[in-house]
Order: C-alpha cells, then structure tokens, then sequence
C-alpha cells in the first residue's frame, strides 16, 4: 500500500515538475514578447503623438503669427488712409468733425467683420494721448465713445512705446488684462493691443491707431479645427498663465498671485531660460486635473524683435486618449499571451505526460516483475533513449527469471532428495512425519480416521546375503512399485530404511477396510519378483495402528505400528496384526515386547 | 506689506521640517505662529525651540485678506501670535482679537530704535492706553532718482509733477497711497482721512500726475525694467529698499530720498491673539525676534528694515508716516480705476 502511493506520487513529481518548468517557460516567453511589443507599441504612439502635439504647437504658433499679420494689415490699412491723418492733426472740434465719423463708420465695419477684435481707436499723440476716434465692442453692438467719455492713454505702453515707431512699424503690446474702465465688452478681458503710427505727409507722426485683439477670441478662432481632446496653453515669457483650459489659473499676476507653466510643466524652464526652443513634457501632470498628458510646448517670437520678446504656446492632450488604441492593443496582447500560455500549458501537460509515460509503464513494469515475476508490455520498439532502457530492463528481467527458474530447479531436486529415499523414491522418515504430523492435524479437525500399516519384508535378509546387494535393492525398488501400485494416489508409501515400509492411510471410514487392504498387500508382496530373469519370493509382516485410538502424535503410532507387526512377524510373518487387537489379545505384553 | 519675494524653497523646508519636528514632539508645549515668509526662519525657530524646549509651529501667509480670516476663523483660537501691519491691527483690536500687552514682559523693546520706543505715538496699535502690538519690521516708501538725469536730489514727492521729467516719471498703480501722499503734499493733516470736499482737488493732481508719468507701475520687478529701458528720472519707491537693491544690483546709478512732507510706511508689529494658550510664552517670543542677531536676520536675509538697528536708507530724523486705514479704501479704489484709465477732470 504505502509502495503503491509512494510510486504514484514519485510518477506525479516528475510529470508535475517538467509539465510546470515547461509551461512556466513557454507562459514567460509568450508574456515578455506580449509586455515588450506593448511597451514599443505604446511608446511609439506616445512620441507620435508628442510629435504630432508639437507640430500642431508649432503651426498654431504660425497661425497666431499670421493672424496678427493681420491684425497689423488692418492697424496699417487705416492708418494709411489720408482722411486719418487730417483728422488726428485736425485741432480737437468738440461740434463733431464729419470726417471723424466717417472714419468711425470705417472702423465699425472693421469691428463687424472681426469679432475678435474688441476695440479700434485714434489717438493722439500729443495732449496726454488723447482718443480722437474710438469705436468699442458693447456685448452684441459696437459703440461710438464720444466728447467727455474719450480717455487720455498717454500712459500706457501701446501709447508711449509705439509713438516712437517709425511710419509702417507695428508694436505688439503684451496681453494683459484690460483694466480700463469704458472698456466695455474688453473690460477686465484678455487682450493683445496692436498699435501703428499715423503720419501727416510731411512726415510729422500725429497719432496711434490702436487695434485691441480679444485674445481669447483669437485663440477660439485659432484652435476650432484642433482635436477636441488638445488643450491649449499660452503663457508670457516669464511662465505666467495667459491661456489655460482652467481660467482661474490664467493671468495670476493680475490678481497678486502668479500661477506658472513651469510649476505645472517643468520642463518648459528650459524654454523660459533660453536653453530650449521647444519642449516635450510627457508625462505631465494634466491641465484637467486627472491622470497624465501629454504636451509640446514650443517659443513664439511676438512684439519686440529687438528686445527678444516671445510667448510659449503649449498643446496638451490627456494621455489615456495618447494611448486609448494602446488600450486596445494592451487586450489584443493579453488576449493571445492568454492564449499562447493556455497552449504552452497543454504542451507542456502534452509533453510530460510523453516523456513520463514511459518511464511510468517500466516503474508498473518493475513492480509487477518484483510482485509475481511476469513480465508485461514495455516501449521497447522506440528508438530513444527510454526506448534502451526498455529493451535494457527486459533483458535485465529474462536474465534474472532464468537464473530463478535454475535456482527454483535446484531446490526442489535438494528438496526432494532431503524428503525421498534415494533408492526407491519413496518418502522417507522425514517426509512420512510431516505427512503423518499433517493427517494427524487434519484428522482432528475432520474426526476421521487415519491408519499407518508398518511392512517388514519376510526373507529379504536371505536374498539380500545370498544374491547381493545389488540384487537386494533391485528387489528394494521392486516392491516399492507394487506398494505404491496397490495403494490410492493419495495415501503415502514411505520406506524407513532396510526392508521397512509404512504406508499412511490419511482418510479411512472403516478399520475393517484397512484390514481388507492389509491382506492385499500381503497377498501382493507373496506374488513372486522377477528380477534380471530369476524369480524371488517374499513375504511380508504387516502391523496396523490407527488413530486417534492408537495413539494421536506420530512417534507412537508409527512405535504402536512397529509392535504389530513384530507381532505379525511372530506369529510366522505373512500376516497383519492389528495393535489394538494385539493389546486386547495380549494384555500389558505390548509393555514388554 | 508682504514681502514679495519669499523664497520658496526655504518655505517649503521649513513647513516640513516644522510639520516633523511637530510630530516628534507632540508632547512638547507649542506656540502657534501666523506670519509672513521671511519672518521666522526656520533655524532662528529652532534656537528658540531649543531654548525654551517647546515646539513652535509656523503659518505663513501672503496678503492681508487671508491673515484676516485666519485669525478671525475660530476667534484667534487657532493661533498665538502674528504679525500685522499697523494699519492692520486697528481692526483686530476693533473686533477684541489681539489682547493688550504688558511691555516689561518683553525686555528687548527697551533696545529699539527711539522712533518705536514710544508705542503710543504709533498710530493704529494703542487703544485707551494700552498697548496690543509690538514693532518688528517696516519699510518705507521713499522716491528713487537717477544720479545722472537730476543733478539735485529731490526733496519731496512734488518732483513728480515736474514738467521737467515729464514722461520720465514712474508711479505707482495704487489708489490708496497715491491718494494720501497728495493729500500730504496738500497740508493735510490727516492723509488717511480725506474729506468728501477735498477729493476733487486730490482727483485733479493725480490726473495731473498721470500726464507727467511715463506710466505706473504695479510689481517691483516690473519696476525695474521700466526704470531701466525707458531711462526713467524719477520713481516711486513703493516697495522702499527692495527696489533701491534691486537697481543697484542691476547696476543702476540711483538715489534714495525720504521727502520732507514724510514718507509712508508699513510697519508690521507682533500681536498676541485672544485664544493664546500660554501668554508668557507668546511674549517671550515676540521678545526673542527682538534680539539683535534676529532682528537682523531679517535685514541682511529679506533687505528689510529691522526697529533695533539704525537703518541705511532712512536716517532716524527722517519722517515716517504709518500706514492708517483709510476713511474709505473703495471709493479711492473706484476713482483711481477711473484716473489711471485716462479719465479726464471734466468727468470727475
């Protein structure tokens, strides 16, 4: 029992453990080349993507330079027109210039064609600045400020740095936010100013005409035709938020707090400090607050040539939308390392088991070899290595049934010669005690009768002197055939030495039988023997004991045995004697023989 | 006045090496602090923490508004003490959130300068004879010229409108120091508080103070770049000493001046709030930022003044105005909106 399960699990061990290095192997290869070609994969489109965002960074960049192109053509269109430069020469008529409205109605017409302009004006360069013409978006209308509601601007950068311009040149204020009151639509807004002087043609510079950009305005007009997904930045050249999907972090500095793209971005220092023209930030923190994005970042030259000025325009996209056909991809791959691991896992089942069945069929082999010697079927016709082992072990069990089967031989010949006379092959002494100690048991149980008739040869001692020796045994073997002729197959027939047999008779119903076989043999053993042509004659002297009157061990039946027929042999020998018969006849003379 | 320029990285190391030692030391006794970056460093904390074995927590703010609703959050229950300007403290001690102190609890005042010696004639930090508030920093708000465009130093804030500087002029984009330095330069006696009858005439001189600028101004750096590339004569100095380093650094040839009439200042003092758990303790700190080695910490670290140590810009005869409250900060906030627009008189 514990042999059985300790082969079972030893065969299991085996099987189990290449089955698990081979599927471990074949689960690890299938998932590193999924996991290596997703992470190429995703990092392709994560620079795709990145690259894509800078481009678009960049060409919105170009698009934000040619809007204002535009926005210059318009400031420089209306400067140019003759009527302009008459009107901010002209001295101030507060009873209404005609010319001054006709120039209004022009930049009204400006005004409603570009809703991302918030304001045009005429200003004068002298008295502080003064506005001479100026038309404002109002919500949905435009506005004509007049008399009183005209503001001096002196002070203001777009004033005070264009005036030195030169006729044709156009200054680019920075964005900021609008904080003059009258403003009205551009009030507290975004806004970009574009300013150009105007000339009288006697080359004296008269005045400004200013331009204010709705920056956001811009930027809607700018990015309609970006992906919904992109969100754009534009920040000052000190990292201050202008644009920002989150408005509350744009124009910081206006409010006292500043909220900077490098804290957000880092990597757009770079650009900040000059070591960088453009950045990719990847991944960054996201605009919208959930999980990571990607984003370019890339310097806009814008105003100032000379003094170097530039904005940072920034496209950002969410990364989970970088990667949404990563995602898909991710399932593809995970769905075929699913697959090849699952394949890997019943070749390796496949492949054990191949390997293993083999081995399991020669330990079965073994076992019923070492059990009952047989010897079954092996994989001897394979051409492997378990195919030598087999053939190997067969040879191995041939080689050794023979060398049993000899040793089996050998002991039962020494068997037999220990158990058997060597003359007549009857059994000896030894042999008729272990039967006898046998029936005697057996007799015990059953209640049955057993019977042991002693024979002594009457005048063998005679032929046995007169004819020799070798005619004494020939005489010996003959009458061990008769005996054993005139009994049952099963009912033994032993010689004890010299001219002494006994016959067992282990199963008897009648005693009266035993006395008609009694007679037989005697009348048998009288019949003459022929031995090499010359007739002998015997006789023979028969004592009968019987158990369990007699006696129930074998020593004193066979002795009880043995006195009958002495006194067989005293009444005149060719006779049989019953030991109970001899006791009853004679008293306590069995006591003294 | 906050300082503008605290630096960020000291700020960040100091809360987390406070918010560890705090938890190290729970069991400690701690004093609460609510002030301005640059105020309490995080090693001279540690000496004090050291020297007192207790546990000083740092709350820093950066404007007025928020240091308001902090104390005001749970009636100064939250913190110990903090630092607030003297225009400030009136309406903390109006709403009995600053307790008054006993002075000889705080030796070190008697080393102050003699100009904040005499707590009572400091406007703003006395209220019926006691005292709520102790001096610790100020900066005043003098005029910048450059050396080589005027030839005599200014000596009052009237240069401004002088047509020989037109457009060379920069001032400063704030309606309630504008408003009081005209009113200085008018003879009143009371800046702070200006009458309904006099702002039209007030209104006027800003506006004509508008056409003599070049611009005005509304960060301290940005102040410096205007100085520098439109070769400006005149500016100022509304961020006082720190503007006059940062030109100088940037290798400007300037002077510094204290008008006559008076220049304004901020002067931050050390109050004690209602809700302190341990007074004793709140004072021996105030007094410990009264130390010389503390107090110019601040001066050498933040180029503050300090009210211990004579300072470089202002000799001490030169007149300081303490910053008040104002009768009415929005309605000089709307009009300035409409002056610093290009509004002209006949609007007003």
């Amino acid at each position: 029992m514990t042999g059985q399960k300790n082969s079972s699990r030893i065969s299991f061990g085996i099987a189990f453990k290449l089955g698990v290095i081979l599927a471990t192997f074949g689960v690890l290869a299938s998932g590193l080349t999924g996991y290596y070609s997703y992470t190429a994969s995703r990092n392709l489109l994560v620079k795709t993507a990145e690259r894509d965002l800078l481009t678009s960074a960049q060409v919105l960049g170009r698009r934000l330079s040619i809007a204002l192109g535009e926005v210059a053509k318009d400031a420089l269109l209306l400067a140019g027109i003759p009527v302009t430069a008459r009107i901010a020469g002209a001295p101030d008529d507060p009873s209404g210039d005609p010319r001054k409205t006709a120039i209004a109605d022009t930049f009204a017409a400006l005004l409603a064609v570009h809703p991302e302009y918030f304001q045009v004006r005429l200003i004068s360069t002298d008295n502080n600045g003064m506005e001479l013409v100026r038309v404002d978006r109002d919500q949905d209308s435009l506005k004509r400020v007049v008399g009183v509601d005209l503001q001096e601007k002196g002070h203001y950068p777009y004033v005070f740095q264009a005036s030195p311009l030169a006729v044709g040149q156009v200054y680019l204020s920075k964005i900021i936010i609008n904080h003059e009151q009258g403003a009205h639509s551009g009030l507290d807004k975004p806004t970009l100013q574009v300013a150009t002087p105007v000339e009288s043609g006697h080359g004296r510079k008269l005045g400004l005409l200013v331009i204010n950009v709705d920056l956001n305005g811009l930027f809607g007009l700018l990015k309609a035709d970006l992906p919904g997904d992109f969100d754009v930045f534009l920040t000052n050249e000190w990292g201050d938020f202008l644009i920002h999907p989150d408005p509350s972090r744009t124009f910081g500095f206006d409010r006292g707090r500043r909220v900077l793209v490098q804290d957000t971005f880092e990597r757009v220092s770079e650009i900040i400090q000059g070591q960088a023209e453009s950045v990719l930030v990847n991944p960054g923190a996201s605009a919208r607050q959930s999980g990571e994005s990607v984003a370019a970042f890339a310097k806009l030259a814008f105003g100032d040539v000379k003094a170097r000025r530039f904005v940072i325009l920034g496209l950002s996209q969410p990364l989970q939308n970088v990667l949404r056909e990563t995602r898909l991809l991710g399932i593809n791959t995970m769905q075929m390392v699913l697959g090849f691991s699952l394949l890997a896992i019943i070749l390796s089942a496949i492949v054990s088991r191949a390997m293993t069945g083999p081995l399991n069929m020669m330990v079965r082999a073994a076992k019923r070899f070492s059990a009952d010697h047989a010897i079954v079927d092996l994989p001897v016709t394979r051409n492997d290595e378990v195919g030598l082992l087999a053939r190997t072990f067969r040879d191995m069990q041939t080689q050794i049934n023979a060398r049993l089967t000899e040793l089996y031989e050998s002991q039962r010949d020494v068997d037999h010669i220990a158990r058997h006379d060597a003359l007549t092959g009857l059994a000896n002494r030894l042999m008729l005690y272990d039967r006898l100690e046998h029936a005697i048991a057996a007799s015990q149980r059953s209640g049955r009768r057993i019977a042991l008739i002693f024979i002594d040869l009457d005048r063998f001692k005679e032929i046995n002197d007169t004819h020799g020796h070798a005619v004494g045994d020939k005489v010996l073997k003959a009458v061990s055939n008769r005996l054993k002729k005139m009994v049952r197959e099963v009912d033994t027939v032993a010689r004890l030495g010299g001219d002494e047999f006994v016959i067992l008779f282990d199963s008897i119903d009648d005693p009266r039988e035993i006395a008609i076989i009694a007679q037989k043999v005697i009348d048998g053993l009288r019949l003459p023997l022929e031995i090499d042509g010359q007739e002998y004659r015997m006789g023979a002297s028969l004592g009968i004991s019987v158990c369990p009157q007699d006696g129930d061990n074998a020593t004193e039946l066979l002795d009880k045995a043995d006195l009958a027929m002495y006194r067989a042999k005293k009444a005149g020998g060719d006779t049989f004697r019953f030991y109970t018969s001899v006791a009853a006849d004679e008293g306590q003379l069995r006591l003294v023989p | 006045m906050p300082l503008t320029n605290a630096n960020r990285h000291l700020l960040v190391g100091l809360v987390l090496a406070l918010s560890c030692s705090s938890s190290l030391a729970l069991a400690r006794e701690t004093l609460r602090v609510l002030t301005w970056p640059g105020y309490a460093d995080s090693d001279l904390v540690a000496i004090f923490e050291k020297r007192y074995d207790v546990t000083v927590e740092v709350t820093f703010v950066s404007t007025d508004d928020v240091l308001w609703e902090k104390i005001n959050a749970h009636e100064g229950a939250d913190f110990d003490v903090f630092a607030a300007n003297t225009a400030e403290q009136t309406r903390y001690i109006d709403r009995g959130l600053s307790l008054p102190l006993d002075i000889s609890n705080i030796p070190n005042t008697r080393h102050q300068l003699p100009r904040f010696s005499d707590l009572k004639s400091i406007p703003g930090i006395s209220r019926e004879g006691k005292v709520y508030a102790i001096p610790y920093t100020y900066a005043e708000m003098g005029l910048i010229y450059d050396r080589k465009q005027v030839k005599e130093p200014p000596t009052s804030m009237a240069a401004m409108w002088d047509p020989r500087y037109k457009g060379r002029v920069l001032a400063y984009n704030g309606s309630s120091h504008n408003f009081t330095i005209v009113a200085l330069l008018l003879g009143s006696k009371t800046p702070f508080q200006i009458k309904d009858r006099e702002f039209k005439r007030i209104v006027d001189r800003l506006i004509a103070l508008r056409r003599n600028v070049l611009t005005f101004y509304s960060q301290p750096e940005e102040s410096i770049e205007l100085f520098r590339e439109n070769s400006a004569a005149l500016m100022f100095a509304n961020y006082g000493t720190q503007q006059v380093e940062q030109l100088r650094k940037a290798g400007a040839d300037i002077g510094y001046v204290i008008p006559k009439e008076g220049a304004l200042a901020w002067l931050d003092c050390w109050a004690i709030t209602r809700g302190v758990r341990n007074k004793r303790l709140a004072e021996q700190w105030i007094d410990y930022t009264l130390e010389k080695n503390v107090s110019s910490a601040l001066t050498k670290r933040q180029g503050l003044a300090n009210t211990v140590e004579p300072a470089t810009s202002a000799d001490s005869s030169s007149q300081l105005i303490w910053l008040q409250p104002v009768e009415d900060f929005n309605l000089r906030t709307s009009l300035w909106d409409r002056i610093i627009s290009g509004d002209r008189p006949e609007k007003f």
